[in-house]
């Protein structure tokens, strides 16, 4: 269906006129109980629908289909005529709701018989309804808006359905002229006018409605151009279930319908099913589970090509004018997390909305179970071709590729590249793609730097990726659960104080860690023997640490400041000269070093104490010190190799080897104090004491040595 | 896209072609020597494809099926016969014929016909075929469109001098012309020689079967893939200017979306999405000579060794969501790519897609801490009619079932008070909005009738509903603004027996 076909707009023009107010003679019986009651009761007198009432049911029946099938862009708007014109709703998407229909009906009320048929007319609800296809629906208005400068390529066509008795084929045929004319004059109008489009094309559907039991007065016809613009075609039928089943009919023509029938549900699977017999018994009927549903075309388009559409259980029904083609129930469910392959999805509307059968269907569907269903093919063999599913209370019959797949025996993921590495982050990268899921945002929501949804969430991927190692062995910080709090933070855009403190307490925990001298899970993929030594890990992880946070130093003075607490508390400088060179000589020494048992790296040290001047170095000292004694709960290291290097090493070289972090982190302070305002905690400290971040303490009730114990 | 491979085994291909060297070749062998390199290239840069081959006179015969064996069809390639006079129609009968029964009549193909551009004389020949176009009964149509979406390639060993000196090129471009305009006609440029027929196929396959690489992007991680099949561009069946639509070169993430929520969503056509070596020249450079060829395999450990963004996605992936119109899904462990729709809003349930964003911008997560939650799917304005108790009296028995309802209540009442003006009232606003007043007096006097009935050991209360119900009914009927109003409703009378009224006297 092109973007503004005939579909879009529909103006429903129904008399309203004081014969309408005449009898169907169709007459139902609504006293059914009273039969079973026996003597004594007079039961009540069939009553019958007058002719108004069968078109405005009708009508109604084709909109629900229509609402059902086309929630949007499918137009109607429903005019009453007698001796005015009635408006029941515009083209506004929110107008249209047999609900709103419903009610604009029920203010109308049947036609009054005693009114002066002179003044009355179904023709004012014509003039009407092409005055109303000249009027611009918001879709035409957004469409001719983005094409502006090629406007006028936007199409103007739509369709007047008249529900009405007419006299004779001449009165039919006045009908057609006026409409014809008032198409002529309102095109003139609308040429010269912004908020009107000239009707381009228009399809009328004139339908005489008589009583049963009468002959009709006026003839069928079938389509026929009265102008370039205009055609018309008249369809003479008896009111009540003929006047139904020709709606059904048209529904089907004029928005590409077609119909299939359910067939060989098992009334067990649903809880109606007593409810259901009972009402069978009652009514006297046959068990007839079948039910039919209308949706697109499109759904069919596999049986109509491959010729199969006959043989798939294609029945004529209702007096020979529709087709249905049958798929039957498939028992095995699928579950919804299964994903077929669907080529095409397409919503329905039950034929018979409130039969039972139907409405058990309806309901199972909507509760969230889906039904697969199969089709009987020419060869007698049968395949799943179908499946029925909801999504957000809206009823779907997907159609499922039932044939050979073109991609079947692909080659194996392990043998294409990349296919050998074993270590890949699975687990993490299954994490990353929870958070960085999708959600739904109203339209138009822009954030402040005028990012649209889509934008933002590309924005989050690409911070979230800036360091983000595919393989276990290529990390060591993303192995440590010690650092989750920061790695987790440091790629938001923006850090609240309370964030950066988060930062920086990962920081502390991982100095103390270093302090304690606690293994870190280093990968020994590549590396002869036990890999690099404790010292040389932690220089690792500090660098992979500095590598991840300087990726998003960029974000905001707060991420600057997390560097900034690493860059301090660090047991390494993070200079990239004095680290290749370092590396190299490592890399020589390693092997004498693990025969020694020695630790040879110690030149390396005072490199870091050059960069501090003399009298930071005594500060450390002074706070150090006071900062072992007042570190009770601190453990003893728990091997032997850092006890030596405190002893042998530390003594004569001053403040050498991990110092404590509120050492590092007062120096920090001294030394950046003029560049950011003070903290407030240090306004009130005495000593320089711990008082720093007492209320780091006060927040998990936890040391902070034990906390880094406690997350690894 | 699998290929049919047809191939005109008539008389005519024997034809010798003129050449000024010793050797003497035939039509037949200048076609075989152009679907060779055909096959050679699709062996190496397009190896899932399917192809079979037909070979055709007046009879057609399928030689080889859809394959991905290339030696096969390659060796019955050489082994061809020569047959009679060229009878196009019936082998693209066949042609139809093979595909519908392989794949269906949804999945898109190609068809390579290779020909001198004879194409036949009297009964049979392409020119009778297209004269008697219009004069067909229905089980005799021209095969032309096919049923399935098709590119028709048409390889003439002739040059187009040769095919306009008799209508052969006119009948070759009316059947593209059939075939909806889709493909094309290549012609030999130059004399008949071993490199004109090479340089035409090489034209074909440029056109047609170059693999399709591209750069999966997830934020600053990345992967070089080829995807197969090549997604072909879509054309927008809107009325203003239609672009078709192409998928570019970098196919970026958006973020992800759980498999039960994109659930089974209708897409255009899928795609395998293969991890490949990300230096593509190297590669093919190193199929010239052999002392790389040697190397390939220590290249291809390489990179078999090196981590790749695509393996770690399909190892860790539930589903994820790529720009636009893209997503990928794990079946059968292989990284798949399917295209929605284009357009804003290819699945109603998800929204527009430039809507999504991520989750971490929303209040608080709209999966739940503990994802015991979802956004999805998403709910439509208006619920649709069968999930909200319209009343349709179309057939009588819809109308006989809502009376009776009314009736099976009014016996059980003061119990089934709520039920019985639920109904009443359901029934009631029906009524007004299809002006079937009639309705509302012959229910009202059911219920005066039912009141009469009423059994001596009835609640008192009965009585007094059924005719307060009764006498609304009857004013409702009357049309009167204060008791015909669509949103007014029947409620129940306060009794000194009902609930309500003993409440109200205490």
């Amino acid at each position: 269906i092109m973007m503004f076909s005939v579909s879009h707009k529909t103006a429903f023009v129904v008399d309203h006129c004081p014969y309408m107010a005449e009898s169907s003679r169709q007459m139902v019986e609504c006293d059914m109980l009273t039969k079973s009651r026996g003597q004594g009761v007079i039961p009540l007198a069939p009553v019958s629908k007058s002719l108004w009432t069968c078109a405005v049911e009708c009508s109604m029946e084709y909109c629900r289909i229509l609402y059902d099938v086309y929630p949007t862009r499918k137009l109607v708007h429903y005019i009453v005529s007698d001796s005015e014109f009635h408006s029941l709703n515009s083209w506004r998407q929110e107008d249209q709701s047999t609900q709103e229909l419903m009610a604009a009906l029920a203010s109308v009320g049947p036609p009054n018989p005693r009114e002066d048929p002179e003044c009355c007319s179904v023709l004012h609800g014509l003039v009407a309804a092409v005055e109303s296809l000249c009027a611009i629906t918001q879709y035409q208005h957004e469409a001719r808006r983005t094409l502006m400068d090629v406007a006028d390529r936007v199409a103007n066509r739509g369709r007047i359905i008249c529900l009405t008795n007419a006299k004779s084929d001449t009165h039919v045929r006045m009908l057609e002229d006026c409409v014809s004319e008032t198409i002529q004059e309102q095109n003139k109008l609308a040429a010269g006018s912004d908020r009107l489009m000239p009707i381009q094309r228009c399809e009328l559907v004139l339908v005489h409605i008589y009583p049963q039991g009468d002959d009709t007065l006026v003839s069928d016809r079938s389509r026929k151009e009265l102008s370039s613009v205009l055609s018309s075609e008249v369809h003479s039928v008896r009111a009540g279930r003929h006047l139904a089943s020709k709606l059904n009919i048209l529904v089907q023509q004029h928005f590409d319908l077609a119909s299939t029938t359910i067939t060989n549900i098992p009334m067990k699977s649903f809880l109606c099913v007593s409810v259901t017999l009972k009402e069978e018994q009652h009514a006297n009927t046959s068990a007839n589970y079948d039910v039919e549903l209308l949706h697109h075309r499109d759904a069919h388009l596999e049986f109509i090509k491959s010729g199969d559409l006959h043989m798939a259980g294609s029945t004529s029904r209702d007096s020979g004018l529709k087709e249905t083609v049958t798929l039957k129930w498939c028992t095995p469910r699928t579950n919804n997390v299964e994903l077929h392959y669907c080529t095409g999805a397409y919503r329905i509307s039950p034929v018979d909305v409130n039969s039972r059968p139907s409405s058990c269907l309806t309901n199972f569907l909507l509760n969230g179970r889906s039904v697969l269903l199969e089709q009987p093919r020419k060869s007698g063999s049968k395949v799943i071709s179908h499946m029925l599913s909801s999504h957000g209370g809206e009823i779907f019959l997907h159609v499922l590729n039932s044939t050979r797949s073109t991609l079947e025996d692909p080659p194996s993921i392990s043998e294409g590249c990349g296919g050998r590495v074993t270590d890949y982050r699975i687990t993490d990268f299954g994490e990353f793609m929870r958070e960085n899921r999708l959600t739904p945002f109203s339209e138009g929501v822009l954030d402040a730097s005028g990012r649209t949804s889509s934008e933002r969430a590309k924005a989050q991927l690409e911070r979230h990726t800036r360091y983000w190692p595919m393989i276990i062995s290529q990390t060591t910080i993303f192995n440590m659960q010690a650092v989750v709090p920061l790695a987790n933070l440091i790629v938001k855009e923006s850090l609240s104080e309370e964030d950066v403190l988060t930062c920086q307490k990962t920081v502390f925990n991982l100095v103390d860690m270093e302090r304690k001298n606690d293994p870190l899970p280093i990968s020994t993929v590549g590396s002869r023997g036990k890999g690099p030594k404790r010292d040389e890990q932690y220089r690792i992880m500090w660098n992979e640490l500095e590598t991840l946070v300087k990726a998003h130093v960029g974000s905001s003075e707060r991420h600057q400041r997390v560097l900034e607490c690493i860059s301090a508390c660090r047991s390494k400088p993070p200079e990239e000269e004095e680290r290749k060179k370092r590396g190299r000589k490592r890399e020589d020494k390693e092997d004498k070093a693990e025969k020694n048992g020695k630790d040879a790296d110690e030149k390396a040290w005072p490199d870091s104490e050059r960069l501090k001047g003399p009298q930071e170095r005594e500060k450390e000292e002074q706070t150090e010190s006071e900062m072992i004694k007042d570190s009770p709960d601190s453990p003893e290291p728990l091997n032997k190799k850092p006890r030596l290097m405190s002893e042998e090493i530390q003594p004569p070289q001053k403040s050498k080897g991990p110092v404590s972090l509120l050492t590092m982190w007062t120096n920090r302070i001294t030394a950046t104090s003029r560049k950011h305002e003070v903290f407030a905690g240090r306004l009130n400290s005495v000593n320089n004491k711990a008082e720093l971040y007492q209320h780091l303490k006060e927040d998990n009730g936890m040391d902070l040595h034990e906390n880094g114990k406690a997350t690894r | 896209m699998p290929t049919v491979v047809l191939m005109d085994s008539s008389l005519s291909m024997t034809r010798p072609v003129s050449q000024e060297g010793s050797e003497e070749f035939q039509r037949k062998n200048l076609a075989v020597h152009g679907l060779t390199m055909l096959f050679e290239h699709m062996a190496t840069n397009y190896k899932l494809e399917f192809t079979s081959l037909v070979a055709f006179s007046s009879l057609w015969e399928l030689m080889v099926p859809f394959t991905r064996d290339y030696n096969t069809l390659q060796e019955a390639l050489s082994n061809l016969e020569d047959y009679d006079k060229t009878c196009l129609e019936s082998a693209l009968h066949g042609v139809s014929n093979i595909v519908q029964q392989e794949w269906g009549s949804t999945c898109p193909c190609q068809v390579v016909l290779v020909t001198d551009g004879a194409l036949g004389i009297g009964r049979g020949s392409l020119r009778h075929s297209l004269h008697t176009l219009k004069q067909r009964v229905e089980d005799k149509k021209f095969p032309l469109p096919f049923p399935f979406p098709a590119k028709m390639f048409i390889m003439c060993i002739a040059n187009v001098e040769e095919l306009q000196s008799t209508d052969a090129m006119d009948n070759l471009e009316q059947l593209i012309g059939l075939n909806g305009g889709e493909g094309q006609i290549f012609t030999m440029e130059g004399p008949l020689c071993l490199k004109s027929v090479q340089s035409m196929f090489g034209k074909l396959i440029d056109q047609a079967y170059t693999p399709f690489y591209a750069v999966l992007h997830c934020g600053n991680l990345a992967s070089d893939v080829q995807v197969f099949p090549r997604p072909e561009p879509v054309l927008v069946d809107e009325e203003v200017d239609p672009i078709p639509k192409a998928v570019q070169t970098d196919l970026e993430i958006v973020g992800f979306i759980e498999i039960a929520d994109i659930s089974s969503p209708p897409v255009l056509s899928r795609h395998l999405v293969l991890p490949i070596a990300v230096n593509k020249e190297v590669d093919e450079v190193g199929a010239g000579t052999t002392e790389d060829a040697e190397e390939e395999p220590s290249a291809n450990q390489m990179a078999g060794k090196s981590p790749n963004f695509c393996v770690l996605l399909h190892g860790s992936l539930k589903f994820v969501l790529l720009n636009q119109n893209n997503f990928y899904s794990k079946k059968k462990s292989n990284l798949m790519m399917s295209l929605f729709e284009p357009g804003p809003e290819p699945l109603p349930w998800l929204g527009k897609i430039s809507q999504l964003g991520p989750i971490s911008d929303a209040a608080e997560n709209p999966y739940g801490e503990d994802d015991s939650k979802s956004p999805f799917p998403l709910q439509p304005k208006n619920k649709r009619s069968y999930a909200q108790n319209v009343t349709v009296w179309i057939k009588a028995n819809g109308l006989q079932t809502d009376v009776q309802k009314i009736l099976r209540n009014a016996r059980k009442l003061p119990e089934k008070t709520q039920t019985f003006y639920k109904e009443l009232n359901r029934l009631r606003k029906a009524a007004l909005a299809f002006g079937f007043w009639e309705l509302l007096k012959g229910v009202a006097e059911l219920l005066e009738r039912e009141c009469t009935l009423l059994p001596d050991s009835a609640h008192p209360d009965a009585a007094f509903q059924l005719s307060h119900a009764a006498q609304q009914l009857k004013l409702a009927s009357t049309g009167d603004s204060q008791y015909s109003a669509f949103n007014h409703n029947i409620t129940p009378l306060h009794t000194d027996f009902s609930g309500g009224g003993a409440g109200d006297r205490m």
